[in-house]
């Protein structure tokens, strides 16, 4: 209608695989960084994961210093944060023994209250369950894999699979670099951006993957990196046009959707970004390193 | 048109209708309004309406600690009626050993203690006899006392004035709280946090020798005052009468005392309270709550009527909260808040508002993306996508889920990833439009072709969604059933409202070729 479709074009004959050795460095590099990255920088862990308390305020304009000299004489560890505007701040302290926990919420409400036009939240996380929560979610991410391996396994041939968990391996881990490097607060919500950003990758290979096997069945006597290339060539527009109009809905959340959801739509615009990336070209390239080969295919039908 | 199955027109104008009819009440209404129809609507988490999540645990340790010391208290009595002499008791994590005199008959002091307790272990061995519990054991007494919590913590939030609260166990020894529109949550985690145990115990002011050595002699407890630490009682262990004996219990006003809670007690707890009254005229008795006296008037006549006050410099919060707790009884052990998160209604507001603009402004960009770049078939695509909105509104209204923060980041994501399906479709029909002739073979194949690879796509998106409902906690759990809900209906919209309007549309043009 306004031609815009070719921006994509029909027939695009892109050489992805040819340059595949350029992008599993790239890859490697950036894994490894996130990997030190984890393990030396860490995450940013919320309370969820760490317990601690978090007191959300709405000052009569008061700034952070005033509130943060009010408090800091009062308490051992309290870090102040301006959460969106300089009139909402973030009280953070940490982790007191359960009991406590009341006492501090009290004294802290009595400290500012007269700075202060509203209490917009209060949460507290004890040691037991923030650390039953963050096994939660570990399980819960780790089980997510295993079930789309074993899906992938038998809906397709189990080398699929393996390309499939690289590439997802690929960016959940890429994605968590990514968010310790920004120092974005890693919660509840964030467990369940890396689980969509798993299902999201998952779904973008998969279409792929389908194309790869119905093109292996279709075209025996063509090059396997010849099939792979068209594969991802046939599926390239909608790859495009699915991330894009995501991206779209998750720009707009993280715009408008408030602050609360900030930290959730970045991570999932980050994973949506890397997870394109990889299926192009992580995730098909992964599959040269089993010699596939449409007689294989054949046998399988059987 | 000609060919296209009836039925399946039908089935389409239901099912979407459907989606409009239920739908409407969770986008226009908020109140209840009695009306089966109207009331039908989704409702909102404590994160968009305001209130108080709270999981209690119980403590189950200090229960246990306290049978431990009943044994004992057993033991010693046992003893004392067999004439043995106990050296020495020690208890070592969860063994009692008590060490005897050399004696014969310490197989009656087993006897006669395994009477009062049936399943305790108890073995004898070179005069030393080791009391211990097994895990069953140990279990019924968890699971009795958070039975037991469950029904006071009820009775407590009932009569804070909380309305439709939701109390539920949680796992082995928690308790789930959820207080919609809870302004002071502080109030609430007051009320919870006390156990209000009440005892009526003699106090003995003749031995004040036990007192200031501050070593109570045995069947004697030493307790402190409420406003002063420094100031002790030498109490009788054994009380005379307990808060388990109440009926009914007020905040009232005392003119000399000022604020007080008077009390009235069962007809049981009467008879005890006169017999020790009569007994004791001239001396005092202690009221202890949770460990520490309140007050220990002295008796100056019998009472026998079965009702009193309780006075103790309160303030009227502090004697309405006290009624509260003593109406409600006492909770078998503490309980300890290990959870919680409130949010106030001021930024419940907020999300809501800012849900739904990022919902529209989304919705907005997405649509006219579709149309750039499909053209008519992008109204197409729109259409079912608006469709799918209403119908994950429609069925989240119906299944009685609950909206929370994050379930309207489902939304807002299931909006970008819905027209995935109808991307997918319109690619296939693309590029079967460059081998086929036939406009309607054409589109058949690309429907065709299109829906195994919808269906793997979707498949792996719903089993990441279901194990974050299995393993995650409350606002996550709304998260995955929109997007869930979103995933299933956009299959639905894709493969048949998109199918039935591309038909649709294709007969109406007369068209003889798609151009996509």
């Amino acid at each position: 209608m306004f031609g815009l479709n070719k921006i994509i074009p029909v027939n695009s004959d892109y050489k992805f695989l040819n340059f595949r050795k350029n992008f599993y460095i790239l890859s490697g590099i950036a894994i490894f960084l996130s990997l030190i990255l984890l393990f030396f920088k860490g995450l940013n862990l919320g309370i969820d994961f760490k317990g601690g308390t978090l007191i959300e305020v709405s000052t009569n304009n008061t700034n952070i210093s005033e509130l943060r000299d009010i408090l800091s004489p009062n308490f051992n560890e309290v870090s102040l944060q301006e959460f969106g505007d300089d009139q909402t701040i973030i009280i953070r302290l940490q982790n007191e023994n359960n009991q406590e926990s009341i006492e501090t919420v009290n004294k802290v409400k009595q400290l500012i209250n007269d700075k202060v036009s509203e209490f917009r939240r209060s949460e507290f996380v004890g040691p037991t369950v923030s650390s039953e929560l963050l096994w939660k979610g570990f399980q819960a991410v780790s089980f997510a894999l295993i079930a789309i391996l074993i899906y992938i396994w038998l809906r397709f041939e189990w080398q699929f699979g393996f390309g499939a968990v690289v590439a997802l391996t690929h960016d959940v881990l890429f994605t968590l670099g990514v968010l310790s490097i920004l120092g974005i607060e890693f919660s509840l919500s964030t467990i369940a951006a890396v689980l969509t950003i798993a299902g999201y990758s998952i779904n973008d290979t998969v279409v792929i993957f389908d194309r790869v096997r119905e093109n292996l069945r279709k075209y025996k006597n063509i090059d396997l990196i010849e099939v792979f290339n068209m594969s991802i060539n046939n599926t390239l527009s909608r790859t495009v046009m699915t991330s894009i109009t995501t991206l779209l809905a998750l720009i707009s959340l993280y715009l408008f959707g408030g602050e609360v959801i900030k930290p959730f739509a970045l991570t999932m615009i980050i994973g949506v970004l890397v997870g394109t990336y990889s299926s192009i070209f992580i995730a098909v390239p992964t599959l040269l390193v089993f010699k596939f080969r449409p007689q294989d295919e054949d046998d399988n039908e059987n | 048109m000609k060919n296209y199955p009836l039925w399946k027109i039908f089935l389409v104008f239901i099912l979407v209708s459907l989606g409009v009819i239920f739908a409407i009440p969770s986008i226009l209404y908020q109140e209840d309004t009695g009306n089966w129809y109207l009331d039908n609507r989704l409702n909102l988490g404590l994160d968009l309406q305001g209130g108080s999540y709270l999981l209690l645990e119980v403590q189950t340790d200090v229960l246990i600690q306290e049978e431990f010391e009943n044994f004992s208290d057993t033991i010693r009595i046992i003893a004392r009626e067999n004439r043995i002499k106990i050296n020495n008791i020690d208890q070592i994590d969860e063994e009692l050993k008590i060490r005897f005199d050399p004696a014969e008959n310490l197989e009656d002091i087993k006897n006669s203690f395994l009477q009062n307790y049936r399943s305790v272990k108890f073995n004898i061995s070179n005069n030393v006899a080791t009391i211990s519990i097994d895990q069953l054991y140990k279990k019924s007494i968890q699971d009795s006392a958070i039975k037991q919590s469950l029904e006071i913590v009820r009775k407590r939030i009932d009569e804070s004035g909380t309305k439709e609260p939701l109390i539920q166990r949680s796992g082995s020894e928690r308790i789930l709280l959820q207080l919609p529109g809870v302004k002071n949550p502080e109030r609430i985690k007051d009320l919870l946090g006390k156990t209000a145990k009440l005892n009526f115990h003699m106090v003995d002011d003749d031995d004040s020798k036990s007192l200031s050595l501050n070593i109570a002699p045995f069947g004697k407890m030493i307790v402190s005052d409420i406003n002063n630490e420094e100031l002790k009682y030498l109490l009788e262990k054994k009380s005379r009468v307990g808060g388990e004996n109440l009926i009914d219990a007020n905040a009232s006003f005392d003119p000399t005392e000022g604020h007080a809670v008077s009390f009235r007690f069962d007809t049981t707890g009467a008879q005890k309270f006169g017999k020790a009254t009569s007994e004791n005229i001239g001396k005092r008795f202690a009221v202890v709550l949770d460990g520490v006296v309140i007050t220990a008037p002295v008796i100056n006549s019998a009472i026998t009527g079965g009702s009193g006050i309780i006075t103790g410099n309160f303030t009227s919060q502090e004697a309405a909260d006290l009624a509260v707790l003593l109406r409600a009884g006492a909770l078998p052990a503490p309980l300890e808040i290990v959870e919680e998160r409130s949010v106030g209604p001021g930024l419940g507001a907020d999300s809501i508002a800012a849900g739904k603009i990022a919902s529209i402004i989304g919705m907005i960009l997405v649509c006219i993306f579709m149309i750039l770049i499909y053209g008519s078939f992008g109204v197409i695509a729109n259409i079912s996508l608006i469709a799918n909105l209403f119908i994950i509104v429609s069925l989240l209204g119906t299944i009685g889920a609950t909206l929370t923060l994050p379930g309207i980041a489902g939304i807002v994501l299931t909006i970008g990833m819905a027209v995935d399906a109808n991307v997918l479709i319109f690619e296939r029909i693309k590029e079967e439009s460059f081998k086929n002739k036939k406009i309607y073979e054409t589109i058949k194949k690309g429907f065709d072709r299109a829906l195994s690879t919808i269906l793997d796509a979707n498949i792996t998106t719903l089993i990441a969604s279901l194990l974050l409902f299995v393993f995650g906690s409350g606002p996550i759990k709304g998260f995955s059933i929109t997007l869930s809900l979103g995933v299933i209906a956009s299959m639905f919209t894709a493969l048949m409202l998109t199918n039935l309007l591309v038909h649709f549309y294709v007969s109406f043009t007369a068209k003889k070729e798609i151009n996509l």
